[in-house]
């Protein structure tokens, strides 16, 4: 299928036609909350204007608290299935950068062997739409991670802003007939092709890029630099650059037990709270801020890159943005590949 | 509702401290005073020994009301238990009608030994006070209970 | 500014120099505008890094807990000094191993407010001017007066010098006295109604990350309460159920030890707002106790000691 056109005017109506079908996830400049994620009633609530969301969209396939099951205290090992959610989803709006991040969760959670029952679940029903990012922001990095303003990774399609217009590419087959099925798009001319590479080469040219290429070498050897002591020492030890971070995916799972019913639910968890590690014994095998910080970068940044061929950072720039002591992960990566690294 | 409220009968968890109010509420069974059946007591060593998250334990746990009750002051047997437990519970009370909950929620006294009397009317006021602001939800925590 | 800039440089220099100290905590620039980030300097490392601004927004006193023994210098504003105090009185730091540099400040500014002048829009570069802050965003520029953009406790602070330090740099700061109650007394105006429902919307926009607990310099514990698993005061969810909780005692136990520095409402990504909670129990803690957190490092915190005619009234 080609490239089609769809006018912008016409995209809450695209959308509102959708609502039948979908329950639909779009950014939300909410009162209180910001710009975040949100399950929306109405396209007046849609949000558009470009600086990405506070919280990632990953909890439409993840959430942070779910129940995986119930059981009853009565009888023995009455398990009682939970109420899975099975209604299909649409997230419009989404970025490149956290729809590939999608891809991302996916690798984790959908390995073939293990397949989370849950995640899988919500991601087959859901479909992505992404829109290119044509005004990024100064924390975005994706370009140094792999991604791109205009990357079609995990999306089903992709708009891209041109103006009147938004140009979209259909990038899978739920794409391609969730196009099919409405009369707003038309084929893509020449001319909205032109419009379209034009912002796809503006973005790009915005976006910043710093060299990593040493990075691999010196994670290779560098459990034990001195480095390590330095980078965390301002670094208070909170949750919001693993909690925030689209493709951050660890998890910890706990009983929670009333009276005569109890539930097993999974919660997020980070491995920058103390509690990650700490062992039934009392010891922690990573005892101090210094492990913690340690371990978060060697697996973005190694070990899902030895198991996974990919960084698990997609340069979305929220741990930079929303970090309360402005522990920079650029300048991390930046401190690692370059000689700042001291020597091993 | 209207049914389940008649139905409903008040869970009052009341801390008593072992020197005075424990023995207060024992004067009070031994004297065969009638008073309502809706606390359920724990004894404590002294009303300092109350950590304002035991209260707040009770109160996601589903009970409907919180008693602690400990000495007079100046009575305390371990001098000034009481004392400092007073302060911890003020800020408390303050705080959680602040936040909005109902203040006949979590409530105090001091009961003697000798007060089998007053404990009964304490018991009594307080049952009292529950019933009319009816089953506590705002800090219990549901957990799945089968539908 | 400047000026104060350069004399806590030379006199970083001079404690190095004369071997008073082994580490000193200060700010340096930020990687983002508006900002800058605590540094840990030693002896070998370049004075001139550090900075003094209104975007000095970090706690400081938070890392002394990381250096227990060593000889630490830090740049301390009134509330850090403070802190300081409680954290002597609490025999978390020792002050012989201790130089405070105490600092007059002006208060930080609030990027969540400059966020809402901007329409949201991303702030591309900042600079500090003597009336106020030039901030440029979306390819134009706008001159900020810094009233409209202090932080919400420095609005109210009552002490913007260091309260008590070893060595002062600069001129201290007129200290107008202001009624940092105002907000809390309206609230209590309202119904318990309203207040439940004001108290469960902030709750609600909790993640959990506990970046608020991890920022204060009064949390800490060994073991949160809230990280113990046995007992298991309360459960780990992100869901209001467990969360309030949580904020319900994280407030109760800086109950004569918050001095209102706001870093817990700074590092909140989701913007709760906490000092609801914690300017609450400040205010009792005067009204019940006479006492003020850090004012006086004398004074014993509210809860290790009473006086016979402490309020009662609440008690049958």
């Amino acid at each position: 299928m080609e490239e089609q056109v769809i006018e912008k005017k016409d995209i809450k109506s695209w959308i509102e036609g959708l609502f039948a079908d979908y329950e639909v996830y779009a950014p939300v400049l909410d009162e209180k909350k910001g710009k975040v994620y949100k399950k929306v009633e109405s396209t007046e609530d849609i949000n558009l204007e470009f600086l990405n969301s506070k919280n990632s969209p990953k909890d439409i396939y993840f959430p942070q608290t779910e129940r995986l099951f119930s059981f009853s205290r009565k009888d023995e090992m009455g398990l009682i299935p939970p109420h899975m959610d099975d209604k299909k989803k649409i997230v419009f709006g989404i970025r490149p950068c956290d729809a590939m991040a999608f891809t991302m969760l996916d690798k984790v959670f959908v390995s073939g062997e293990n397949n989370d029952f849950y995640f899988i679940k919500r991601s087959e029903n859901t479909l992505t739409i992404g829109i290119g990012c044509i005004k990024p922001d100064s924390t975005c990095f994706c370009k140094v991670v792999g991604g791109e303003p205009s990357s079609e990774e995990g999306l089903d399609i992709l708009l891209i802003d041109t103006g009147k217009e938004y140009v979209a590419e259909p990038v899978t087959d739920k794409g391609k007939s969730l196009i099919e099925g409405s009369s707003f798009f038309k084929e893509a001319t020449p001319e909205n092709i032109r419009l379209k590479e034009e912002a796809i080469t503006n973005a790009n040219e915005k976006i910043q890029e710093f060299d990593i290429s040493g990075l691999k070498e010196r994670l290779d050897r560098g459990f034990d630099l001195p480095v390590w002591a330095k980078i965390h020492e301002k670094c208070v030890g909170c949750g919001i650059c693993t909690f925030l971070c689209p493709t951050c995916h660890c998890f910890d799972i706990l009983d929670e037990e009333g009276k005569e019913y109890g539930e097993r639910i999974r919660i997020w968890d980070s491995c920058q709270f103390p509690l990650f590690t700490k062992h039934a014994s009392g010891a922690n095998p990573r005892p101090t801020g210094k492990e913690r910080m340690r371990q978060r970068i060697m697996h973005k940044f190694k070990y899902f890159v030895e198991n996974n061929d990919i960084f698990a950072c997609v340069g979305c720039g929220r741990c930079v943005k929303y970090c309360p002591v402005n522990l920079d992960i650029r300048e991390v990566l930046k401190s690692l590949a370059g000689d700042g690294g001291g020597k091993s | 509702m209207e049914d389940n409220k008649a139905e409903w009968e008040p869970k009052i968890v009341a801390f008593l401290c072992n020197w005075c109010s424990y023995a207060g509420a024992d004067l009070a069974g031994v004297s065969r005073i009638q008073y309502p059946p809706n606390t359920r007591t724990i004894r404590v060593p002294c009303s300092g020994r109350v950590n304002p998250l035991f209260i707040l334990k009770a109160l996601q746990n589903g009970a409907d009301g919180v008693l602690v009750s400990g000495c007079h002051p100046g009575d305390c047997h371990y001098l000034s238990g009481n004392y400092v437990a007073r302060r911890k519970f003020a800020i408390l009370k303050s705080l959680l009608k602040y936040i909005g909950i109902e203040e006949e929620r979590v409530q105090f006294s001091w009961v003697s030994a000798a007060e089998g009397g007053k404990f009964a009317e304490v018991v009594n006021e307080v049952t009292k006070g529950v019933r009319r602001i009816g089953k506590a939800t705002k800090l219990v925590k549901e957990i799945y209970n089968g539908n | 500014m400047e000026t104060n800039e350069n004399e806590i440089r030379l006199t970083v220099k001079k404690l190095f120099d004369e071997d008073k100290i082994d580490i000193l905590i200060g700010y340096s620039p930020g990687t983002l505008p508006l900002r800058t980030s605590p540094v840990f300097l030693r002896k070998e490392d370049d004075v001139e890094v550090l900075v003094w601004n209104s975007f000095c927004e970090n706690t400081l006193s938070n890392y002394l807990k990381n250096y227990k023994d060593k000889r630490v210098g830090i740049v301390a504003k009134g509330c850090d000094s403070r802190l300081i105090n409680l954290l002597l009185l609490e025999s978390q730091v020792k002050k012989e191993n201790l130089v405070v540099i105490g600092v007059p400040c002006r208060g930080v500014i609030d990027r969540k407010k400059i966020d809402k002048i901007t329409g949201g829009m991303e702030v591309t570069g900042s600079e500090e001017k003597e009336d106020g802050i030039l901030i440029f965003f979306d390819g134009t520029d706008k001159k900020v007066t810094k009233a409209d953009i202090l932080h919400d406790s420095c609005m109210i602070c009552n002490y913007k010098n260091a309260v008590s330090s070893d060595i002062f740099i600069g001129e201290k700061e007129k200290e107008e006295k202001v009624d940092p109650y105002n907000k809390i007394r309206e609230m209590e105006e309202n119904s318990t109604d309203e207040r439940w429902n004001y108290f469960n919307k902030e709750i609600e926009k909790c993640i959990r990350c506990y970046a608020c607990r991890n920022v204060c310099p009064m949390c800490y514990c060994q073991e949160c309460f809230v990280d113990c698993t046995d007992p298991e005061w309360f459960g780990k969810t992100a869901e209001i159920k467990d969360t309030k909780m949580f904020h319900i005692v994280r407030a109760y136990h800086m109950a004569g030890r918050c001095v209102d520095c706001g870093a817990c409402v700074k590092a909140c990504p989701m913007d709760v707002d906490l000092r609801f909670l914690t300017k609450k129990i400040e205010k009792d803690v005067l009204e019940f106790f006479a006492y003020e957190a850090g004012v006086k490092d004398d004074e014993p915190p509210p809860f290790t000691t009473f006086k016979p005619e402490d309020p009662q009234e609440f008690i049958r």
